[in-house]
């Protein structure tokens, strides 16, 4: 530059060789901008397929259940059961929707034949009931109904996943699950939302897993400081019709490094293919 | 310069230099959110929200920080630099997007309220690869946000220049939790190794340039002076000044400014009251000593700020003998007025 230019901010226009400058600088910075944009949003992973259908409400009728997690049994045409966990409005539980509507109607819904309105959540083969009381959820109550709930003991195993909630990994938010999302899932699990189990094998199969206490009992609170985490749990391991259950304690739940997580070991394997 | 908060002038520069700005964040967050629709349809709103609007303030943090060094290594970035605050609270409002918005979706709807939720909920405060990086996230969200709102000069005045200084150096400490908030979140999260690496190339990049512009300044400041008589000691010779320009001098950390004035020398501190800019790199304009980085001006035979303005830096003795220049580095009370040098 000539030696006596001169830049000041207030004077209208900047002296040309500081402007010319100045294109330059942004003859850089604006690339650098698509480029830093381009690397950042390309390399992302892979939202799931998973679906949260806001705003859109179904009815579906079948036999709720208030254990191991409150839940509705829907049978297709086959009559096979397809278990639909129950969730509350926002980062909470059904627990309180449905004791609302049973005090209401001054009985209990357990083992008998309702139809829910609510909001469904689905990916990977789940299916989830959101349930809202300004939904007003309850369309029908029917008698106690003859229903046979398949039970099958696998055992005890010893299995490593990550702790997810499900209302969150099943399509209310992308991602639902690992470091990032792990603040909200605390947030849903403490809320009164089971907690579930997502295993993964070798070849990127999922299944997924409810976990209760040893006698059933909630196990919210118990799991606080692991979720999102990679963890192995031991558990008695049952199959209840289509989904399994695991029941454990919180001893035998044990954080575990990230290389242990990706190399699964055989026994995770054979429980997901009960899939 | 007045201590009134008086409104922000906007002249045409000012205006070039915001449509940039904003043309610059929209480009960004565009190009994030088409691409992101585009290579990963499944995504939400929130999450593209959230995730692009995060990475723009990274982005223009690492820009803000870059201009100061730049600017001292080379007078060019000056323009840059001028309205670098109008740079410093778009990116606090960015950055409040991405936080209010994370706030909201991770934390509201829940059994307690959303702030004692994001420190409740995760409590591995011991760990580092489970550590709450969020919580991290919120105070340099604080800092930016008592950055932004004392950015006009009103507080500078108010709270002296010094305390704005120390508050405004907190910058680097938001920006220490920054990249915390980062490597301990999203890069625990994601596989791909482009967050890691851009993240480490922007702090490569930043301490590089601070190291240099640095060094530069220190080499500088320790320019050798022999002790003369009587307190004033040889600088320079008189044939090397340039008429409305000053050289600038550090004797025993003292770094005054000589200016050459209608073929007189005036000595002034280096230091403006403004912000601490360098004064003898300014130029005189209408008679007045400018400063180059946002405009203050002294008289530059008592240090003192053009009525009504009340700023006021110290002066020093100069002295020219048969081509010589002598300097006292003795400085006299701020504003003292001094009848200067005359070179002939
Ligand atoms: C209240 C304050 C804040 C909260 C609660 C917060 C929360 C979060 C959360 C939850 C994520 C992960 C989101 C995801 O990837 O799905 C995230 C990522 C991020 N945050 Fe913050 N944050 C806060 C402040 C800040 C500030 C002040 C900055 C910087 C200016 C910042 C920069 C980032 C960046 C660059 C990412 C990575 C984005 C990506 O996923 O690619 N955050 N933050
Ligand atoms: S430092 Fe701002 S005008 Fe001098």
């Amino acid at each position: 530059m000539s030696k006596s230019e001169f830049y000041i901010g207030w004077m209208a226009n900047a002296p040309g060789t500081f402007a010319k400058h100045a294109k330059r600088v942004l003859l850089i910075l604006f690339p650098v901008a698509l480029i830093v944009a381009y690397l950042l949003a390309t390399s992302q992973k892979k939202f799931s397929s998973a679906n949260f259908e806001y705003g859109k409400l179904t009815e579906l009728t079948g036999i709720y259940f208030n254990k191991p997690v409150p839940l509705l049994k829907v049978y297709d045409k086959n009559r096979e059961p397809i278990t639909i966990p129950l969730v509350g409005y926002g980062k909470h539980g059904a627990e309180t929707a449905i004791m609302e509507i049973e005090n209401e109607r001054k009985t209990s819904l357990n083992g008998k034949e309702v139809t829910l309105k609510g909001t469904l959540l689905y990916g990977d083969g789940k299916t989830i009931l959101q349930i809202d009381k300004n939904d007003k959820p309850l369309v029908n109550i029917g008698s106690g109904s003859a229903f046979s709930v398949v039970e099958r003991d696998l055992g005890t195993q010893t299995i490593r996943g990550e702790i997810v909630d499900p209302k969150c990994y099943f399509g209310v938010m992308k991602p639902g699950e690992g470091k990032v999302h792990r603040d909200c899932a605390i947030r849903c699990i403490l809320g009164g939302i089971p907690p579930v189990l997502h295993v993964q094998n070798k070849i990127g199969e999922s299944n997924y897993y409810l976990i209760v206490g040893p006698g059933g009992e909630k196990m919210n609170e118990a799991v606080q400081d692991v979720v999102g985490e990679p963890v192995s749990i031991e558990a008695k391991v049952m199959q209840q019709d289509d989904w399994i259950i695991l029941y454990t304690d919180k001893e035998s739940i044990k954080r575990i490094s990230y290389a242990q997580l990706r190399n699964p070991g055989a026994k995770v394997i054979a429980c997901s293919s009960m899939k | 310069m007045s201590a009134g908060y008086a409104a922000v002038g906007w002249n045409r520069q000012k205006k070039i230099y915001d449509w940039i700005i904003f043309g610059f964040c929209v480009l960004y967050l565009l190009t994030f959110v088409v691409l992101t629709a585009f290579f990963n349809p499944d995504y939400t709103f929130e999450t593209v929200l959230i995730r692009s609007t995060s990475t723009l303030a990274v982005l223009l943090l690492h820009i803000i920080l870059s201009i100061g060094p730049l600017a001292r290594l080379n007078k060019k970035f000056l323009p840059l630099l001028y309205n670098r605050r109008h740079l410093g609270v778009t990116m606090f409002c960015i950055a409040a997007v991405h936080g209010v918005f994370s706030i909201m979706q991770f934390h509201t709807l829940g059994n307690v309220n959303p702030l004692v939720s994001l420190f409740t909920s995760n409590t591995n405060f011991n760990s580092i690869a489970a550590f709450p990086f969020q919580a991290l996230g919120f105070f340099a969200l604080i800092i930016l946000f008592l950055m932004a709102i004392t950015s006009h000069d009103f507080w500078l005045h108010n709270l002296s220049p010094k305390i704005w200084k120390t508050l405004h150096m907190f910058v680097y400490l938001a920006y220490f939790l920054i990249v915390m908030h980062v490597m301990l979140g999203v890069i625990q999260y994601e596989t791909h190794p482009v967050f890691v690496i851009l993240i480490s190339l922007g702090a490569v990049w930043l301490i590089a340039l601070h190291l240099i512009a640095g060094t530069k300044e220190v080499k500088k400041d320790n320019q050798k002076f022999n002790p003369g008589t009587e307190g004033f000691v040889y600088v320079s010779e008189a044939n090397e000044f340039e008429e409305g320009r000053a050289k600038i001098f550090c004797i025993d950390r003292e770094r005054i400014a000589v200016y050459k004035h209608d073929n007189k020398l005036y000595a002034i501190h280096n230091v403006c009251k403004h912000q601490g800019g360098p004064l003898g790199e300014g130029k005189i304009l209408d008679g007045c000593i400018t400063c180059p980085w946002h405009g203050y001006q002294y008289l530059p035979h008592n240090g003192q700020s053009p009525p009504p303005f009340k700023e006021k830096v110290s002066t020093y003795d100069v002295k020219v003998s048969e081509g010589k220049v002598f300097l006292n580095p003795n400085p006299y009370d701020e504003g003292t007025e001094r009848p200067g040098a005359s070179i002939n």
